[in-house]
C-alpha cells in the first residue's frame, strides 16, 4: 500500500466526463458550452450522491474562456448558477493545458487542509468554436474566422524575450524523439516505426471507447486506402510528416471537452461512495526552454518529487499508466522516466502493442490525446476521469482487464507545467 | 443521470417569437428567469420550460442615464444594442416567477423618475431588445 502524503486524507468519490465531441458533431447540436458544463457537474454530482449544496468549493479549469466564450472574463458566477452552485467559493485555474489537472490538485488540497469536506473540481473548454462577443453562447463560428486564435508557435511564445519556448515552433514535438536516439541508440526509422505503432495502439483503445473523439482503428483506415499493411499505410504520404520525426497521426486532436471530478476528506468517502479512490500524493513542476531537453526534464523533475516519499515504491507495480501525448515522443519519454516501461526499452513495447489496453502495460486506454482527443483546459480532468473508471472496473468497453489499484497520471500543459497524481485503491 | 438538452437556443429561439421562457423546478416549485437547468433553490435537475408571459413587476429602479460612459476602459452594456435609447437598471420581476432580476427599464427620464419611484412596484411590459448580433434580449418599457 502506498502512504498518502496529506496531513487529511482526500478520496474520490464522484466523476463525469462527456463525450470528446466538436460542436460540429449531430451528438452536440445546439448546445454550447454551459450546458456541457451543466451535464459534467450534475453528473459528477449524482456519480458522487451528493447535491449542490454538499459541495463547499468549485476549482475551474478553462485556458481560453476569453476567446472562446465571447470576450467573457472569469465567468465563475455563470457556471456556478447552471451547476446549482451559486454562492460557493470558486477559483478559476488557467495554466494552459496542465489547468485540469493543477484544478484537480488544487482541490484536493482545499480538502486536505482541513478548510473543506467536499470539493468539485470541474472543466469545460471549446477550442475549435467560439461564439462571438456581441452574440449568446450558442451562436458559435469555427475558430478559424477569430481573428487572432493561439497556434502554439505564436502563444507559447516568451514574449519577455521574443524566443522559442513552451511547445512552439515543435520544440516539444523534436527534442523528446532527438533525445531517444541521442541516448538509446535507436535509428530515426525504428523512432518513425515506434511513434507510428503508438498512434496505431492509442487508436486500437479509442475504438474500443465510445466516448473517444476519433474510432476508427488505422487498420481499417489503411484498407479502405488500399494497403493491407497498416504499417506501410502509417508511412506513406497519407500520414504525412508534419515535423521531422512527427507524422499528423502522432500530433494531438482537439475537441470540446467537459468534465467534473469531487474529492473529499476520505473519513466521509464511504458515506458517498462505495468504492471510493485515495489520492496518494502529487507533483507538479514548471520550466522553460532555456535549457534543452526541458520537457525531459521536468518528467525527472516530477518523477523524483512524487516517488521521493515513497517507501519500496517500484514503478513497475504501476497497474495503468495516463499520460499526456501532444504527440507521440511525450507517451515514450514519460513511461519511460516514470519507470513505468524499461528506460530505452520502451519503444519495443509499443511496436509490439504491448501498451493497448488489454494488454501487459497499457497506456492511456482511453485513447489518449492521438485519439480520445484533448480539450486545454479539461484535458487533464478527462485524464483523471479515466484512471477513476478503470480503478472502479467501470470504464466499459476500454476496461483493463485486470485490478487496477495503483495507477499513475501524468500531465503537461503549454510546454511549461508538468504534472504527476498517485492513486490507489486502498478500500 | 443527467442528460444533456438545449437550454439557450430554445430560449432565444422563442423570444424571436415573442415569448420569455423561464424554468420551473419539478420538485420545489421554484420557478428561475434566465432559464437554467439546475434548480437554484433544491439542486434539482428535474425542470420544465414555463412561459413567463410579457409582464413584469417592476420591484426597484435604479435610475442613470445609459448614454453617459466612464472611460473607454468602462463602457455599458449597450454597445451592441441596436437602438440607442437610453434606458436604467430594474429590479423586477414575473408574476409567475419567485425570483429577482436585473434588467434594462425603458421610458424612465429625469422628468417622470420621481413619479414612477413613488408609484413602485408597477407593471412594465416587455421590450424584446435587438442586439446587433442578430437576436433579441429581454428589456422592460414603463407604461405611459
Amino acid at each position: 500500500m502506498l502512504k498518502q502524503k496529506f496531513a487529511r486524507p482526500v478520496s474520490v468519490i464522484g466523476t463525469s466526463s462527456l463525450p470528446q465531441r466538436t460542436f460540429d458533431d449531430p451528438e452536440y447540436k445546439d448546445l454550447s458550452v454551459y450546458e456541457l458544463w451543466a451535464a459534467a457537474c450534475n453528473q459528477a454530482m449524482q456519480d458522487a450522491g451528493v447535491k449542490p449544496k454538499d459541495i463547499d468549493k468549485v476549482v475551474y479549469s478553462q485556458m481560453a474562456n476569453f476567446v472562446t466564450c465571447g470576450n467573457v472574463m472569469a465567468p465563475v458566477g455563470s457556471l456556478e448558477e447552471w451547476a446549482g452552485l451559486a454562492g460557493k467559493p470558486i477559483t478559476h485555474i488557467e495554466q494552459a493545458c496542465a489547468g485540469g489537472y493543477l484544478a484537480f490538485n488544487e482541490a484536493v488540497n482545499s480538502v486536505a487542509s482541513g478548510k473543506y469536506d467536499i470539493v468539485m473540481c470541474a472543466g469545460i473548454e471549446s477550442p475549435k468554436h467560439f461564439n462571438a462577443r456581441n452574440q449568446p453562447a450558442y451562436m458559435l463560428q469555427p475558430i478559424q474566422k477569430y481573428d487572432g486564435w493561439w497556434s502554439p508557435g505564436r502563444a507559447l511564445f516568451d514574449t519577455a524575450y521574443s524566443r522559442f519556448d513552451g511547445v512552439s515552433d515543435n520544440l516539444l514535438t523534436e527534442e523528446q524523439g532527438k533525445y531517444y536516439i541521442k541516448h538509446y541508440g535507436i535509428d530515426e526509422k525504428t523512432l518513425d516505426d515506434t511513434y507510428n505503432a503508438m498512434a496505431i495502439n492509442l487508436r486500437y483503445n479509442a475504438s474500443h471507447n465510445p466516448r473517444a473523439l476519433a474510432r476508427t482503428p488505422y487498420s481499417e483506415i489503411a484498407k479502405k486506402a488500399g494497403y493491407d499493411d497498416v504499417m506501410a499505410y502509417m508511412r506513406s504520404k497519407n500520414n504525412p510528416k508534419i515535423t521531422q520525426y512527427i507524422r499528423k497521426s502522432g500530433s494531438v486532436l482537439h475537441n470540446v471537452e467537459a468534465g467534473a471530478i469531487i474529492v473529499c476528506s476520505s473519513d466521509i468517502a464511504k458515506k458517498y461512495q462505495d468504492h471510493p479512490i485515495t489520492v496518494i500524493d502529487h507533483a507538479e513542476v514548471s520550466n522553460t526552454q532555456r535549457f534543452p531537453f526541458c520537457f525531459h526534464q521536468m518528467n525527472v523533475d516530477v518523477r523524483d518529487a512524487l516517488y521521493g516519499g515513497q517507501d519500496n515504491f517500484n514503478p513497475d507495480d504501476l497497474d495503468l499508466m495516463i499520460t499526456t501525448v501532444m504527440t507521440s515522443g511525450e507517451q515514450l519519454d514519460s513511461a519511460e522516466v516514470f519507470g513505468y516501461l524499461p528506460e530505452g526499452e520502451g519503444y519495443k513495447y509499443e511496436l509490439d502493442g504491448r501498451t493497448r489496453f488489454d494488454a501487459d502495460k497499457p497506456i492511456n486506454p482511453h485513447g489518449g490525446d492521438l485519439s480520445f482527443g484533448h480539450g486545454f483546459g479539461c484535458a487533464g480532468i478527462n485524464m483523471l476521469s479515466e484512471a477513476i473508471f478503470q480503478m472502479r472496473g467501470t470504464a466499459g468497453t476500454d476496461q483493463v482487464p485486470k485490478p487496477v489499484n495503483d495507477v499513475l497520471v501524468r500531465g503537461m500543459g503549454g510546454g511549461h507545467t508538468t504534472v504527476g497524481i498517485l492513486l490507489e485503491n486502498q478500500d | 443521470m443527467y442528460k444533456l438538452r438545449p437550454i439557450l437556443k430554445p430560449y432565444y429561439d422563442n423570444l424571436e417569437k415573442g415569448k420569455i421562457l423561464g424554468m420551473k423546478c419539478a420538485d420545489c416549485g421554484d420557478v428561475v428567469w434566465p432559464p437554467l437547468p439546475t434548480c437554484q433553490k433544491c439542486g434539482s435537475t428535474n425542470l420544465d420550460w414555463i412561459d413567463l408571459g410579457t409582464e413584469a413587476v417592476i420591484d426597484e429602479i435604479r435610475f442613470e442615464d445609459s448614454s453617459v460612459a466612464g472611460d473607454y476602459t468602462f463602457r455599458k452594456a449597450d454597445e451592441f444594442f441596436v437602438s440607442k435609447e437610453p434606458y436604467c437598471i430594474c429590479i423586477g420581476h414575473f408574476p409567475k416567477g419567485t425570483r429577482q432580476f436585473h434588467a434594462a427599464l425603458y421610458g424612465v427620464t429625469e422628468a417622470n423618475k420621481d413619479q414612477l419611484i413613488s408609484q413602485l412596484p408597477i407593471t412594465a411590459d416587455a421590450e424584446f431588445i435587438q442586439l446587433d448580433g442578430g437576436f433579441k434580449s429581454v428589456g422592460f418599457r414603463v407604461r405611459a
